[in-house]
């Protein structure tokens, strides 16, 4: 309940700072619709082209965007905000407030900013997300639309898991600051099935940078293409991951305070 | 003059060399999407045999000649200078008695180019085991032919980049537009794909625009595609591209300048 | 009565990679990295009972902010234990979190492009602090430090002593009973910096609370503190009372004599001279505490004296010589 206070108070803060910028508001919500058009755009190209990628059809693609925005909203609205912050406390040293609040660092760090008209891509994603589906022609049925779900928000999990393991690595390397770039660049691999990758890409977009997990697998148990167990694995690597970038976080803070080695 | 090119050069390799991690960051994030773009039409031409005449082989040499050129002619001016012209740490520079653009800046990009070409080779060799392609159509006449022709590519763009730069004397928007301008690249360039599979009304724009001599014009030579007319019109387009780029440059630069000390900032 | 912190030979040795300059240096550390060993601080000790004003003073690098940052929890020594209001420090225990404060001169924990009264509202998001408190402490600030007119203006738009008073004062917003403040001044105009001393005088009246503080500003410390800690090449140098330290430190005494046509004497048979003494129409020597009635007769024997004052020499001397002995 406390974590939903402060994140209310986080929210009310970053609302105030984004109408102290107004004007970049709405050129950046005219950027993002730029980039939506190149998106679909590029979609129109290759399907031009071929009948199916991947074994996948238009439809499908136009939602597996649709889900890639979606985990990208988490990027944009959160990730990268807070890459910035928090690279700066550790330049400018106002990371030692943070540590010495008490509530969770790891809460703090995610949380303190927020790029709050960001979220109406969240809006626009799950129009993609049906409108894909409705061309694709394929049934859906409401315990599918669940483990959608509850797949989508465990991808969010890996990679928000991912991110925190990233960023905790400045605390051994300092210099390590352009981190997130690299989470962005394979995320953006997310935006095609990953059947159609080679086979070592696939590896590393499925299992050692877990895009996939976040893109392709729930948008593959929306079409039920999943049996129960799978559903249980890739709930399993959410759960998990978070775990273990917790313990990444965690050390980081000892190695920061000089408590390790 | 040499011996101030190689003192900048000196301080910029130094500077460069200090974020040699971040540089790596950088370029693994910039070769994702051509991998992925390679990805992804490979397997298109591999299911169909062939896309309006491009097979997978084509598609694999375009992308993999892609990345070299990209390297060579694209430029890092916008994140390495803008913010000094909006913090005020330009007024340092614009009291030497040196063209801050034409000289630190460009030498910056340079030993950046460099560094991350050291980089990028061990990868690049990676890749080509990956995927294997078959460069027989590629000539050493090409390679010599596209050398040129990138680095006058390299720098239209840096002085169309700039231009960019230097409009953050009037508004604090430049990474906004620059971001536009880089969606033109992406649109014009050939990046996305080999330009003829792009839709009509885009090839016929991008024909007049410089954007494709930064990109799929120096592939197309590399890989040897091109009649002796189509090379000749294609650097007679470098040179006309050059000049007025070099030209819009020089205005916007000399207008934001005066600009900038009048408003003694 | 347990001391509010108990400080037991604290230790605090950093590793610090060592590099020369040069491309090939550059190289070779990239594989292999030469570390040093900086003891920062060693085997220090300390009580500090509640209510008490302690200065910490020394030079850059002496110390001083490694242990303040041990003391707030930031630092895990390297050996040593220090207890602070019953919790170590460095577990970093919520409830210890709450009840205590280290305001950092040079690190702004307000944000720079929103009102302060905004970082204020999370600040009491975050340290749970309930509306009815929250009022009642903020008022309280408000009255001490003039925050009213600040709170509306994004920070960035505050001037140094502006900012500072509202850094302080979010440190302050739940009520800690311990302060750690590590330069609480620096920056600031003579009147700023005496708007903050004041401040701090009378919230420690009012409050209760134990102040710990580091400051570069010798006036800070003879204001506020009655106890200093000289730390020195990470050591424990002193310990005591302010009035106390020269006579440990340097037992010198400051002999000022005011005389006619005082350029014809030469004073210096009769101790040290000082020179560029504030009082200019004296001339100052510097002798022995012991023998302070023998050369004090002997210049009242010998010379046309109009005016004779004994002193004792200005703090900053003393610590001065503290530092070097």
């Amino acid at each position: 309940m406390h974590s939903l206070k402060l994140i209310y108070a986080f929210l009310k803060m970053n609302i105030q700072m984004s109408l102290a910028y107004r004007a970049d508001t709405v050129v950046n919500i005219l950027l993002n619709l730029m980039w939506l058009g190149w998106e679909l755009l590029s979609l129109n190209i290759i399907f031009s082209n071929t009948q199916t990628l991947g074994g996948w059809g238009i439809g499908e693609l136009i939602a597996l965007l649709g889900v890639f925005r979606l985990v990208n909203t988490l990027m944009i609205a959160l990730i990268w905000p807070n890459t910035e912050k928090f690279n700066q406390s550790i330049r400018d040293g106002s990371m030692d407030y943070t540590i010495l609040q008490p509530a969770n660092s790891m809460f703090l760090v995610t949380f303190s900013r927020i790029t709050v008209w960001r979220f109406w891509d969240l809006i626009l994603a799950i129009i993609l997300i049906v409108i894909g589906i409705n061309m694709s022609g394929d049934l859906i049925t409401a315990p599918q639309i669940l483990t959608f779900i509850l797949l989508a928000l465990s991808g969010i999990i890996v990679i928000y898991s991912l991110w925190i393991v990233l960023i905790a690595l400045t605390f051994w390397f300092t210099k390590f600051d352009n981190n997130v770039t690299i989470l962005q660049a394979l995320l953006d691999a997310g935006r095609y099935p990953a059947t159609v990758y080679p086979v070592w890409l696939r590896v590393i977009v499925t299992f050692i940078i877990p895009i996939a997990v976040a893109t392709t697998i729930p948008l593959q148990a929306l079409r039920g293409e999943l049996a129960f167990n799978q559903v249980l694995i890739f709930f399993f690597i959410g759960v998990a991951s978070f775990i273990i970038a917790s313990r990444v976080w965690k050390s980081g803070l000892k190695r920061y305070s000089g408590a390790s080695s | 003059m040499f011996l101030i090119f190689k003192r900048l050069w000196q301080v910029n390799w130094a500077e460069q060399w200090q974020y040699r991690a971040n540089l790596l960051m950088y370029l693994l994030y910039w070769l994702v999407s051509p991998i992925i773009y390679l990805a992804v039409w490979t397997s298109i031409a591999t299911a169909n045999g062939d896309v309006k005449g491009f097979t997978a082989n084509d598609f694999i040499t375009y992308y993999m000649v892609l990345l070299i050129c990209d390297q060579v002619t694209s430029n890092i001016v916008i994140h390495t200078f803008g913010y000094k012209i909006q913090d005020g740490s330009l007024s340092g520079e614009l009291i030497k008695p040196i063209h801050p653009m034409l000289t630190n800046a460009l030498v910056n990009n340079v030993a950046f180019k460099i560094l991350t070409m050291f980089g990028l080779t061990p990868i690049w060799i990676i890749l080509f085991f990956l995927f294997q392609p078959d460069f027989s159509s590629v000539t050493l006449t090409g390679i010599l032919l596209a050398i040129p022709a990138m680095m006058l590519a390299f720098l239209i763009g840096y002085f169309q980049s700039a231009a960019i730069t230097a409009l953050a004397f009037w508004t604090t928007r430049v990474y906004s537009i620059h971001e536009f301008y880089f969606a033109l690249i992406l649109l014009f360039s050939g990046q996305f794909v080999p330009l003829p599979l792009m839709p009509q009304l885009i090839q016929d724009i991008a024909q007049y625009l410089p954007f494709q001599l930064m990109l799929y014009y120096p592939i197309q030579l590399i890989l040897g595609n091109l009649s002796t007319e189509q090379i000749i019109q294609g650097y007679v387009m470098t040179g006309v591209w050059l000049v007025i780029s070099w030209l819009i440059f020089n205005w916007v630069w000399r207008k934001g300048v005066k600009k900038y000390s009048a408003v003694g900032a | 009565m347990t001391p509010t912190i108990s400080v037991q030979q604290l230790s605090k040795t950093y590793e610090v990679p060592e590099r020369e300059g040069g491309f090939s240096a550059a190289v070779r550390s990239f594989f292999k990295r030469k570390y040093k060993d900086v003891k920062a601080v060693q085997e220090v000790n300390f009580n500090i009972e509640q209510g008490e004003v302690v200065g910490f003073l020394g030079p850059n690098g002496a110390g001083k902010t490694t242990t303040l940052k041990m003391l707030s929890g930031l630092l895990h020594p390297t050996s040593g234990t220090a207890n602070v209001l019953g919790f170590t420090p460095w577990e970093l225990k919520n409830d210890y979190l709450r009840s205590m404060t280290l305001v950092m001169g040079q690190r702004n924990r307000l944000s720079w492009d929103i009102p302060a009264a905004d970082s204020f509202l999370l600040n009491q998001a975050i340290y749970r602090i309930p509306d009815d408190e929250y009022k009642e402490t903020y008022k309280e600030l408000d009255e001490l430090l003039e925050l009213e007119p600040l709170m509306k203006k994004p920070v960035r738009n505050l001037s140094l002593g502006e900012r500072m008073k509202c850094e302080i004062a979010v440190g302050l917003l739940h009520r800690p009973k311990v302060l750690f403040l590590d330069e609480p001044t620096i920056g600031l105009d003579i009147t700023g910096q005496a708007r903050i001393r004041e401040f701090l005088q009378e919230y420690n009246k009012r409050t209760g609370a134990t102040i710990i503080l580091t400051s570069h500003y010798m006036a800070d410390v003879t204001a506020l503190c009655e106890r200093i800690i000289i730390i020195h090449h990470g050591q424990l140098k002193y310990d005591g009372g302010i009035n106390d330290l020269s006579k440990k430190i340097a037992p010198f005494k400051l002999i000022g004599v005011l005389m006619e046509n005082a350029d014809a004497h030469d004073l210096s048979q009769y101790g040290e001279p000082v020179e560029n003494m504030e009082d200019a129409d004296k001339k100052f020597i510097q002798v022995k505490a012991d023998e302070v009635t023998r050369i004090t007769s002997r210049l009242l024997a010998d010379l046309p004296i109009r005016d004779i004052t004994i002193a004792d020499p200005p703090i900053e001397d003393v610590i001065e010589q503290a530092f070097n002995a």
